[in-house]
């Protein structure tokens, strides 16, 4: 099963969590969805819709508690037939983050729920603080995006 | 906010299409995902009513390919349009790097793109960023409906765009002008990485 | 039925040794009632005992040894004991070293009848 990381120091934790809680796909992303670290997705695209739609979960029951003058609902767990999603918040230096966990019968939702909290509090501490801002592209990038949007349109 | 990989050279950035209802944004990314390679985008997710109006966001992800040396991604999302939907209009906006606002061409339309630029500038106030310091373009979308029935880029122009953004003329059933905008965005937002003023994650 | 779940777990407690008894839904590793003296890690317990069970039955039906009554797994600091209720719950028991075992399985598989009725 792949992993991969954006960001390093949110490795080793993954690869714990996933060892502990025998989980088939695990996504750490912001909560605008943006994925920081991920385990078991073979197509990095299928990933980044997983994310798009967990990061809404999570701000949508995140507004509907605001509504209902609550504090932001913890975990939010979806037993399916083959699947169950747990879906649940994180918070670290880095900002908050939230862990979309998917798995099968093979495991269950006391284990996931159990080291998920291990696993937000290893990432809690594993994570630094905001990094610095810094020129990330050259400044003759548009002749690049040019040749690559061309290529994506065919044109 | 971009999210920068420095390890494996990969950039993530998010796109919303931001206008009042009816105006094209959901058009515009069907027509992207019909006509760009498989192997280069996801599969469209649209969270839509029964009458297929877009009731929480549509979300299409882009591979650009390498640009400068990094594989660039983009997520491209709709905003729902219906003035009812704002609550979950601000939270597609969270974390955007790019605006395309997709205006309705037509007459009678023109207060509802006014009204939406406006909820537009409240909601990304509301998350605590100036909107001049957004990376955006406009676009002006229906300009194949009659010409009585329209009004032409420059009187749009002149409407809308207070900021002196790029704007794009647009057909976005047919495709006309749905690249190019996509294409302004993305070198807005990616001028901003190379200028290295953005809000980014950094490793 | 959720009364007669906590009164099995008040008799369970009156086992000399007795640290903490629990019903769990054995698919979920969930709690459904608990009684646990303090500092025992409720929910780490049903978690991992349900996914013992898990195995133990697992194991049962590989080896052909039909269905699992009871799993009793001593260590060098106590005893985690657990008696399958079909077809959704686990009674759940953690206790010390010296804990009367044949008391405590009695109690608990009286607890399994109580509940199957």
């Amino acid at each position: 099963m792949s992993t991969t990381v954006v960001e390093p120091w949110a490795e080793e934790p993954l690869l714990r969590y996933v060892a502990q809680s025998g989980a088939r796909l695990v996504v750490v992303m912001t909560p605008s969805g943006q994925v920081l670290a991920q385990h078991g997705f073979a197509r990095a695209v299928d990933l980044m819709a997983a994310a798009a739609l967990g990061a809404a979960i999570m701000a949508a029951s995140g507004a509907l508690a605001q509504q209902l003058g609550e504090r932001a609902f913890g975990a939010l767990f979806h037993a399916g037939q083959r699947h169950g999603i747990h879906l649940a918040p994180c918070a670290t230096p880095r900002g908050p983050l939230v862990v979309l966990t998917v798995f099968g019968k093979e495991t269950s939702i006391g284990l996931v729920e159990l080291f998920h909290e291990e696993f937000a509090a290893a990432l809690h501490r594993a994570a630094p603080a905001e990094a610095v801002r810094a020129p990330v592209l050259a400044a003759d990038f548009e002749a690049d995006l040019n040749r690559s949007l061309t290529s994506l349109f065919r044109r | 906010m971009s999210l920068v990989n420095f390890t494996t050279r990969e950039i993530t950035c998010k796109i919303v299409y931001y206008g009042p209802g009816r105006s094209g944004k959901t058009t515009n990314l069907q027509y992207v995902y019909a006509h760009v390679p498989d192997d280069r985008r996801g599969r469209m997710v649209s969270l839509a009513t029964q009458t297929d109006r877009t009731l929480f966001f549509d979300f299409l992800p882009l591979d650009l390919g390498t640009i400068s040396g990094f594989t660039t991604k983009f997520q491209l999302y709709t905003v729902p349009g219906q003035v009812y939907y704002n609550a979950t209009r601000k939270l597609v906006l969270q974390g955007a790097d790019g605006i395309v606002f997709v205006a309705d061409s037509q007459v009678r339309q023109l207060d509802e793109n006014l009204e939406s630029l406006r909820n537009l500038q409240a909601n990304v106030l509301e998350q605590g960023v100036d909107i001049r310091g957004l990376p955006m373009v406009l676009q002006f979308n229906k300009q194949d409906l009659p010409p009585e029935l329209i009004l032409a880029p420059g009187e749009l122009d002149q409407a809308l765009n207070f900021r002196g953004l790029t704007a794009f003329p647009a057909d976005a059933l047919h495709g006309a002008g749905v690249f190019e905008t996509l294409k302004g965005v993305a070198a807005e937002v990616l001028r901003r990485l190379s200028q290295g003023d953005g809000a980014v994650r950094r490793i | 039925m959720s009364d007669a779940l906590q009164q099995s777990l008040d008799r369970l407690a009156r086992v000399r040794g007795m640290r903490g008894s629990m019903w769990v839904a054995a698919e979920d590793g969930l709690t459904v009632a608990q009684l646990l003296m303090e500092g025992v890690r409720g929910k780490a317990v049903a978690a991992l005992a349900a996914s013992l069970a898990r195995k133990v039955s697992g194991t049962a039906g590989a080896v052909g040894a039909g269905t699992v009554r009871f799993v009793q797994m001593e260590t060098a600091s106590g005893t985690l004991l657990v008696a399958p209720a079909p077809p959704d719950l686990l009674i759940v028991a953690l206790a010390d070293p010296q804990v009367n075992i044949g008391l405590a399985r009695l109690e608990m598989l009286r607890a399994v009848r109580a509940v199957a009725r």
